[in-house]
C-alpha cells in the first residue's frame, strides 16, 4: 500500500515533455496580452489588406494572391512580439527561478515554449489569412482578381503565409530565449526581419542582394506571387535565385539556428 | 537650542533640497550616463553608419555617375533605430524598474522630470548624431578618393542635408521618450514605434505602388488621384518628414503639397511635441502606477 503510493507519487512527479507542454500552454493561455495579440494581429492584417484593397484597380500591379497576403507587414510584428515575450518574459519577471527549479533539465521548457507559440502562431496566420481573404472580397471583385485555393499558386501562397508567420515567431522565441530582454530582443528582431533588408535594397548589387536573399525576411518569398518571384529571380542585381521554397528554408534556418544558440546559452549559462 | 535648530532647519532645507529644474536635468543626466546601455547604443549607432556608409559608397563608386555625397544618407533609415530605442529605454526605465517611485517623490511636480528626460535625451542624442554623421562622411572618404574625387561638404545642399540626417535621430529620440512615458512599458512602446516608423512607410509605399497601375502610369503629366492621397500622407508622417530633411534639394512628392525644409520640420516638431504632451497630461492627471 504504502508502496504502490510511493510509486504513485515519484509518477506524478516525474518531469515529462507532454507536462511540460501542458505548463506552457497554461502559461501563454492565462496571459490576457496573448489573447490581445492574437486578436490584434488577425485584426491588423485584416484591415490593413483591406485597406491596401481600396487602391486596387483593375490592370494594376495587384493579384488576388498578393492582396491576401498583404497584412503580413502588420502580422510579422504581432507574430514576433508573441515569441519574444514567451522566450524572454520569464526572465525579465524572475518566474525563470521557478520554472528551471522545476524543470533542471532546462531544455524542454524551450522546446515547449517553441511548440506552443508554434501551434498559436498558426492558428493566428489561419485566421489571419481568412479573415485577410474575405475582407479583400469586394475589392477583389471591383479589380476583377481572382483568390481561388484549387489554383496552386494561391494555395502555395496561402500555406506560405501561415508558414512565414510561425517561422516568425519562432524566431521570436529563439531571439526572446537567447538575448532573455524582450526590447532588446524585439529590436533584433525587426532589425533583421524588415530594417535590414529596406536598407540593402536602396542599395542593389552582388553583395547586398546575397545577403538580402539570406535574410529571415527571405521567408516572405513564401507567400509572393509568382511575378514577383520572377522579378526577384531577374532582380536589379544579380542575387541567388532561391524560389519560394529556397526562401522558407533560409527562414527555416534561421528559426533552428536562433533556437539551438538559445539552448546552448540555457543549457551551458546560468540561468539569472 | 531646541527652538532655534528647528527654526533655523526649514528656511535651510526649502532652499537646498527644492528640485529646481537644473537639478533634476543633472539628475536625469547621472541616471542615464551611468546605465551601460546608451553608451552601447551610441557606439553601435556610429559604428554601423560608418561601415554601411563605406560599404555603400565603395559598391556605388564603380558607377560613372558616382556622386559621393549621395550617399551620406544611405545607412539612416538603420542609424535612426539606435536613437529611437535609446528613447523608449528612457521613457519606459524608470517604469519597469520601479526607480518611478523614488523619483517621482522627490519631484512632486512630475512634469519637470519628463521634460529634463526630453533634454538629456535630445543632449545625448545630438552627440551621437554629429558622430554619426562624421562617421558618415568619413565613410565616403575612400570611394571618393579612389575616385580621385573631393566630396563637395559645402555645395548643393549638402550641409543642409547634414543638419537634417542629424534633426532626424534627435527627432527619432524624442518621440521614442514621448511614447514609451506615454505608454511606460517597452514591448507595447517599440511595437507603436516600429510600427510608425518602419511598417507606415513600407505600407504607404505599397499603396502608392497599387494606386499606380499601368493604365494610370500611361497617362503623362497628370497625377492619379490615389497617388496624390497616399503622397500627401507620407508627407506629413515622420518618416516623410525625414525624408524631405534629408534630400538634397528638399523635394516633395508628386501630388501632394510642399511642405519645404521649415515645414517638414515643422511636421517632425509636431511628431514630438503632440505625444510628448500627451504623456505630460498623462503623468499630471493619473495615477503613477
Amino acid at each position: 500500500m504504502q508502496g504502490g503510493e510511493e510509486a504513485g507519487a515519484s509518477r506524478r512527479g516525474v518531469v515529462t515533455l507532454p507536462r511540460v507542454l501542458h505548463a506552457e500552454w497554461t502559461k501563454l493561455a492565462s496571459l490576457a496580452a496573448t489573447t490581445w495579440l492574437v486578436v490584434g494581429t488577425v485584426l491588423a492584417a485584416s484591415s490593413l489588406a483591406f485597406g491596401l484593397g481600396l487602391f486596387a484597380g483593375p490592370g494594376g500591379a495587384v493579384t488576388g494572391t498578393s492582396l491576401a497576403a498583404s497584412g503580413s507587414l502588420l502580422a510579422q510584428l504581432g507574430v514576433l512580439v508573441l515569441g519574444v515575450l514567451v522566450g524572454a518574459e520569464e526572465f525579465s519577471t524572475g518566474t525563470s527561478l521557478t520554472t528551471f527549479a522545476t524543470v533542471p533539465r532546462r531544455v524542454p521548457v524551450l522546446a515547449a515554449q517553441v511548440l506552443v507559440t508554434a501551434a498559436v502562431a498558426l492558428v493566428t496566420g489561419s485566421v489571419a489569412l481568412l479573415a485577410s481573404v474575405l475582407v479583400t472580397a469586394g475589392a477583389r471583385r471591383g479589380a476583377g482578381l481572382s483568390w481561388d485555393v484549387s489554383d496552386p499558386e494561391t494555395l502555395r501562397a496561402a500555406a506560405g503565409y501561415v508558414l512565414f508567420l510561425t517561422g516568425a515567431a519562432v524566431c521570436g522565441v529563439g531571439l526572446g530565449a537567447l538575448l532573455r530582454r524582450p526590447a532588446a530582443a524585439l529590436t533584433t528582431g525587426v532589425v533583421l526581419f524588415v530594417v535590414v533588408d529596406q536598407v540593402l535594397a536602396a542599395n542593389p548589387g552582388r553583395v547586398t542582394d546575397t545577403v538580402r536573399a539570406l535574410l529571415p525576411g527571405s521567408g516572405t518569398r513564401l507567400f509572393a506571387d509568382d511575378t514577383r518571384l520572377t522579378a526577384l529571380a531577374a532582380g536589379p542585381g544579380p542575387g541567388p535565385d532561391l524560389g519560394a521554397w529556397g526562401g522558407g528554408l533560409v527562414l527555416g534556418t534561421w528559426c533552428v539556428v536562433l533556437v539551438l544558440l538559445a539552448g546552448y546559452r540555457l543549457v551551458r549559462h546560468d540561468v539569472t | 537650542m531646541n527652538a532655534s535648530v528647528s527654526s533655523a532647519a526649514p528656511p535651510a532645507a526649502t532652499t537646498r533640497s527644492g528640485p529646481s529644474f537644473g537639478r533634476v536635468v543633472a539628475a536625469e543626466w547621472t541616471k542615464l550616463l551611468s546605465l551601460r546601455s546608451p553608451i552601447a547604443i551610441g557606439v553601435a549607432t556610429v559604428a554601423v553608419t560608418g561601415g554601411l556608409t563605406h560599404l555603400f559608397a565603395g559598391a556605388a563608386s564603380g558607377d560613372p555617375g558616382f556622386v559621393p555625397t549621395r550617399n551620406l544618407t544611405d545607412a539612416l533609415p538603420l542609424a535612426f533605430i539606435g536613437p529611437l530605442v535609446l528613447g523608449v529605454l528612457v521613457g519606459t526605465g524608470e517604469f519597469s524598474t520601479g526607480t518611478f517611485r523614488s523619483t517621482y517623490a522627490a519631484v512632486p511636480r512630475r512634469v519637470p522630470v519628463l521634460a529634463a528626460q526630453a533634454v538629456v535625451t535630445a543632449g545625448f542624442v545630438l552627440g551621437i548624431a554629429v558622430l554619426t554623421v562624421g562617421a558618415a562622411v568619413l565613410g565616403i572618404l575612400p570611394a571618393a578618393a579612389a575616385r580621385d574625387m573631393t566630396p563637395d561638404l559645402l555645395g548643393a545642399g549638402v550641409p543642409q542635408l547634414l543638419l537634417g540626417s542629424a534633426c532626424h535621430l534627435v527627432g527619432a529620440a524624442l518621440f521614442g521618450l514621448a511614447i514609451g512615458a506615454l505608454l511606460r512599458r517597452p514591448v507595447p512602446a517599440l511595437v507603436t514605434a516600429f510600427v510608425v516608423l518602419l511598417i507606415l512607410p513600407l505600407v504607404l509605399s505599397l499603396a502608392g505602388d497599387l494606386a499606380t497601375g499601368p493604365l494610370q502610369a500611361s497617362t503623362p503629366g497628370a497625377t492619379p488621384p490615389g497617388t496624390a492621397a497616399v503622397n500627401t500622407v507620407e508627407t506629413f508622417t515622420l518618416v516623410g518628414a525625414g525624408a524631405v530633411l534629408t534630400t538634397p534639394d528638399g523635394g516633395g512628392l508628386d501630388g501632394a503639397p510642399e511642405l519645404g525644409v521649415p515645414g517638414a520640420a515643422l511636421v517632425l516638431a509636431a511628431w514630438v511635441a503632440v505625444p510628448l504632451a500627451a504623456a505630460a497630461s498623462r503623468l499630471r492627471r493619473r495615477d503613477l502606477a
